[in-house]
């Protein structure tokens, strides 16, 4: 009976204490985001996740280098004709992986698919092509509506080039699940929410990549994936939170790749309270809060230390901004300076204003959207209730919050917000979020909104520059919102994986290797 | 003779197991059985904690000091006090934010499983009573509450009405109502059938009067051994609803909330989840404990 | 008895309808889908095109003046935000998903079966562990062993499902290194969430369990068998759980429904690609036709499986039919 028991305990050792044979061997790189992609048809979407993975499906006519400068990709070269007409020469002699030929066809076709608003496909940023016209195999012409000098750093992102005749041969459920591209990897095959299989394209135009299988998991929950990193689970985790930076760093199977983010946080102030009527949002009528009084709004920025939030909530993994822009952003401006902590003359600026005794307010924040977020808006109410400034918080789920305080114009009379405009263009973060009648914008200043409106239109970047630096000095006046810090990315990476990570967050299988 | 104390006398005749509500016997028992004892001991202790909050908890709850964030138990600040049970992640003494958090959970739980208990026992009476129709529609609602998933009723219940503390209750209100409701109906169709009840009924008293002045009554005893138990289960589905995000807002302090906010730092500052996982271990533990015995004494025919 | 099967076969069908129309109101109470679903720098015109494309500007239940809308002559309900999906369920489709632009039952019915395998695995689990600690406790009462079972269970009931999971990850697979730690794969994936999701069901049973048999075993007619001499494991085997067996299989019932949506929070954690997760990021986004799929689908089951436990009650007390 003994030797009989002995036997099972031995059998039970040896399979429980096995080599773990879920581990990625090597050749195989696994890749753990916090979401699934919701489709795999490139121009259907505007999420992170899903760009993240289709850029190493498809692939577009520019791309921006590890050191963020524009580079040509399927195309070879490009100039503006006039400020409605971009010329475009292409890449000779690339295919597709399902034997389909790139050429101006093929970049005609993917490129008034995406324009085309009668597709219904939810990436619009490429709207404002008007038609594209073929010059010769390898040339083409794009118009443009009206003049879109911003449309070369869309094109680093989107508008994938796609298989005309596969494209049309299929409907959009179907390509959404099959994506066939140009790309350095193939497509294998996608289980919603559990992975994401991707296999080299030795044929790719730059050469076969370094790894032979590439898979996307999805693991939201933050405490999972960071463990599914330890045991060797997964080769690329994101997302890692600050507090797990110094250890990782330091852990032997692992370790931290990081990157200043294109993600700015900060928190807009409401000065215009934005209102439906007749079917459209009216913002004309002041927000009924103290803030709409600027010097309401720079006591609120002289009384935040945001180097002790930096400090003290996100462990150091943060970068101090001066304007939602980061220092990579064309029209940013260092000359200057952002507000220092001064809460004396916070006080001081609220008597001014007619408060002696302080003022209330509410801050609405998401919870879990971007690292430490609600973590940062409390710290943040503290601070402020600290000078005076009694602060009540209200969190919310995220897409609760995009939709009734984002969305709704119902986050009076500051919000918080993270942006990472990857067209590295000033345009994309003042409008978007500061413009009168922009659908996130609560902030009404005609002197802004005439500046804007004019970088927009012209084509010199010296003198969009020039009026970049004058929005600026307004923002720094008007004090539209506070501008916390840039994110900085923290990737957990294995220890036999050669990969850096990117200030655009993109995570390029082609650029990853196994060490031997 | 009024119609009152026949019933009274009438009802007092049992079936089988005990139902009388003897105080002097139930308290004697209740010293008898020390794990009882014991369950009444800790909420004893916690419900003291939850009303003496102000007096008892070292520092203010609220009170943020992000220089001196993850402090280990023990520690103590610049000022010189201690901090028993170590800062959170924002500086704020977790042992102040346990006595407070104490107050929320109770508040959740009694206020939950009263207005579950009061909507439960309503439906349960009407239909009993009613029978027919009336029965067979509460039934079916009964059902599809049942077959409703509690997260997503939730989850969709508080993305319309934002997440607060009232709110909270609400979801949970009327999202539990549903074993009280059996188990009064239970009840009531077997008591229906009585003579006390027929009598009342020939001396003509009118249905409502029934329900309440005679029924109601007998019923409150199984419920009352549910409430306990399901004020339990408020307290952890509170929990969870944090876990999601969808609780109580900070920067008050609930246990689920403080579990959910420290599950990140479990490897870096185990004292900011353990110790409200804790509380809410032996809470429950507690509450379980005095309910069994509840059960075992007033209706032991009872399998919740 | 069959009357009272059908009876209750067509209440299922009652409530499976009452369910999708609470979640109908809910869901539409709660805003606007077509400004979540379309990326932040959507223009205004794209948003309505958008809207009007998914008919979202449409009445919910009822077209008014009704008279005005009589061809077909059902049109007043059909052609109405509910009515749509009302019939189209009749035919089986439940619309596309709109952040997904898939069919929405298909997407539910492709993660089904892994939600099934991991509430069927924590049930299994559940019953196999307590039911014998139910009966040794019970028939051992008292004891040692009774009592550390007993106090395992109340831990098992006190813990939040997400502690337990998070716990069992850092212990399994960080420290010990014995179990993965997420993800759907061999039998080695399932243990950890399978015993995660089923801890509570597993502590419940187990009380119950005894309890039921405590009862049983205290009653006329064991006795009188045991004083016979009938040999003890009989007695209990044979008279006292089939009898125990009815509490005990109303709570199995009642958790499995438990289960599927608590499974939620388990399929979170673990990455488990399941309904739960899929249903509650439809909840978020709004996307009234997944959510639709899922709720409807996760309530099929629970009827269904409310069904066979009735049969089985008729079995097990054939009194019940005749109520």
């Amino acid at each position: 009976m003994r030797k009989w028991m002995a036997g099972v305990w031995g059998a039970a050792f040896l399979v429980l204490a096995a080599p773990c044979v879920w581990a990625a061997p090597s050749g195989k790189v696994v890749v753990a985001q916090g979401v699934d992609p919701t489709t795999l048809d490139p121009h259907d979407h505007e999420e992170q996740p899903a760009f993240n993975v289709l850029l190493n499906i498809y692939d577009t006519l520019l791309v921006r280098d590890k050191d963020l400068k524009i580079t040509p990709w399927l195309a070879t070269s490009y100039k503006i004709l006039n400020p409605t007409t971009w010329e475009f020469k292409l890449r000779q002699g690339v295919k597709f992986t399902n034997g389909e030929e790139f050429d101006a066809e093929a970049a005609k076709f993917s490129l008034e698919r995406v324009a085309n608003p009668a597709n219904n496909l939810r990436l619009t940023a490429l709207r404002p092509i008007d038609r594209v016209e073929v010059k010769d195999k390898y040339t083409i012409h794009i118009i443009t509506k009206k003049p879109y000098p911003v449309l070369d750093t869309h094109l680093c992102i989107r508008g994938a080039m796609v298989p005309p005749k596969y494209f049309k041969e299929h409907d959009k459920a179907f390509l959404a699940r099959n994506p066939v591209g140009t790309g350095p990897f193939k497509f294998v095959t996608w289980v919603k929410d559990d992975r994401i299989e991707f296999e080299a394209n030795e044929q790719w135009w730059r050469g076969a990549p370094k790894i032979k299988t590439l898979i996307f998991r999805p693991i939201p929950e933050e405490t999972t994936r960071m463990s599914a990193l330890q045991t060797g689970e997964v080769d690329i985790a994101t997302n890692v939170p600050p507090h797990l930076v110094k250890e990782l760093k330091n852990h032997p199977k692992v370790t931290i790749s990081s990157a200043p983010s294109v993600r700015t946080i900060f928190m807009p102030i409401y000065t215009v309270q934005c209102e439906m009527s007749q079917g459209s949002w009216d913002c004309t009528k002041p927000v009924q809060s103290p803030a709409a009084n600027p010097k309401v709004r720079q006591a609120i920025n002289y009384a935040v230390d945001i180097d002790s939030i930096i400090k003290n909530v996100l462990e150091g993994q943060g970068i101090r901004i001066t304007t939602p822009l980061t220092s990579k952003h064309f029209g940013y401006d260092p000359k200057i300076k952002p507000f220092p902590f001064d809460p004396v003359k916070a006080k001081k600026l609220l008597a001014e204003a007619g408060y002696p005794n302080g003022i209330d307010l509410v801050l609405h924040s998401p919870n879990g959207r971007y690292p430490k977020d609600k973590e940062v808006a409390e710290a943040v109410a503290g601070q402020l209730t600290k000078a005076g400034i009694r602060t009540q918080l209200k969190v919310y789920e995220w897409t609760t919050y995009m939709n009734n305080i984002a969305y709704r114009h119902g986050g009076a009379p500051i919000w918080l917000i993270g942006w990472g405009n990857a067209t590295w263009d000033a345009d994309n973060t003042f409008t978007n979020m500061f413009r009168t009648g922009e659908l996130l914008a609560n902030y009404w200043n005609p002197e802004f909104n005439t500046l804007l409106d004019d970088a927009r239109s012209i084509t010199d970047q010296k003198k969009r520059q020039e009026i970049y630096s004058k929005v600026t000095r307004i923002f720094m006046e008007d004090a539209p919102a506070i501008s916390l810090y840039q994110q900085i990315d923290n990737y957990g990476v294995s220890r036999r994986l050669e990969w850096t990570a990117r200030s655009d967050e993109r995570l390029e299988g082609f650029s990853m290797s196994v060490k031997q | 003779m009024s119609d009152g104390s026949i019933a009274i006398e009438i009802g007092e005749a049992t079936e089988t197991g005990e139902r009388r509500q003897d105080l002097r016997r139930i308290l004697r028992e209740l010293v008898r059985n020390k794990a009882a004892l014991l369950g009444l001991a800790i909420l004893v202790l916690i419900a003291a904690a939850a009303v003496a909050a102000p007096l008892l908890a070292p520092f203010d709850p609220t009170l943020q000091a992000v220089e001196d964030r993850l402090k280990p138990p023990g520690w103590m600040d610049p000022e010189g006090r201690i901090h028993p049970l170590g800062t959170d992640h924002l500086g704020r003494d977790i042992l102040s934010r346990l006595i407070f958090g104490a107050r929320i959970s109770l508040i959740i739980g009694l206020s939950a499983v009263t207005l579950a208990g009061t909507l439960g026992t309503l439906i349960g009476l009407a239909a009993g009573y009613r029978g027919g129709r009336t029965d067979d529609f509460l039934m079916r609602v009964t059902d599809t509450m049942l077959a409703m998933p509690f997260i997503l009723l939730a989850l969709a219940v508080i993305a319309v009405l934002g997440p607060s503390l009232r709110n909270i209750i609400f979801v949970l209100g009327i999202t539990s109502w549903v074993s009280y409701a059996r188990v009064v109906r239970a009840e009531v169709l077997t008591l229906r059938t009585r003579e006390f009840v027929s009598a009342a009924q020939a001396l003509g008293s009118g249905g409502q009067r029934i329900v309440f002045r005679h029924l109601l009554p007998n019923v409150l005893t199984p419920v009352i051994v549910i409430a306990t138990l399901e004020v339990a289960r408020m307290i952890i589905l509170e929990s969870a609803l944090s876990f999601l995000g969808l609780g109580v807002q900070p920067p008050t302090p609930t246990w689920g909330g403080m579990l959910a906010d420290g599950r990140a730092y479990l490897s870096t500052a185990w004292w900011q989840a353990t110790f409200p996982g804790l509380s809410i271990m032996l809470t429950v533990l507690g509450i379980n404990l005095l309910g069994d015995w509840l059960r075992d004494v007033l209706d032991p025919r009872l399998q919740v | 008895m069959l009357r009272y099967l059908f009876r209750r076969f067509w209440q299922s069908l009652l409530v499976l309808f009452g369910i999708s129309i609470i979640i109908f109101i809910i869901l539409h109470l709660t805003g606007d889908p077509a400004v979540l679903l379309m990326p932040p720098d959507a223009t205004k015109e794209d948003i309505e095109n958008f809207r009007k494309l998914m008919g979202f500007n449409d009445p919910l239940f009822l077209r008014w003046p009704p008279w005005e809308y009589l061809s077909p002559p059902w049109r007043f309900v059909t052609d109405t935000q509910y009515g749509r999906f009302f019939t189209g369920v009749l035919r089986g489709d439940f619309g596309t998903s709109f952040r997904h632009q898939q069919p929405a039952m298909r997407l539910i019915l492709e993660r089904m079966p892994a939600t099934l395998q991991l509430t069927a695995s924590a049930m299994a689990i559940a019953v196999s562990v307590a039911v014998p600690v139910g009966i040794v406790s019970a028939v051992r009462r008292n004891s040692l062993l009774d009592h550390a079972g007993m106090v395992l269970a109340l831990l098992g009931q006190s813990m939040p499902v997400y502690w337990l999971g998070i716990m069992f990850i850092l212990l399994f697979a960080v420290r010990l290194n014995l179990l993965p730690a997420f993800g759907a794969g061999g039998w080695q994936h399932l243990i950890l969430p399978a015993v995660t999701l089923g801890a509570f069901s597993m502590a419940r049973i187990a009380r119950l369990t005894r309890s039921s048999m405590l009862e049983v075993l205290g009653q006329e007619y064991v006795r009188t068998a045991r004083a016979k001499g009938v040999s003890e494991i009989r007695t209990v085997l044979k008279h006292g759980l089939k009898n125990a067996a009815i509490p005990v299989v109303t709570v199995i019932g009642l958790d499995m429904g438990t289960l599927l949506g608590g499974a939620v929070i388990t399929e979170t954690i673990f990455a488990w690609p399941g309904v739960g997760r899929l249903a509650v990021q439809a909840i978020s986004y709004r996307d009234y036709p997944l959510v639709q799929a899922a709720v409807f689908t996760l309530a099929l089951i629970f009827v269904i499986i409310n069904f066979m436990v009735d049969v089985l009650y008729t079995y097990l007390d054939p009194r019940v039919a005749y109520k």
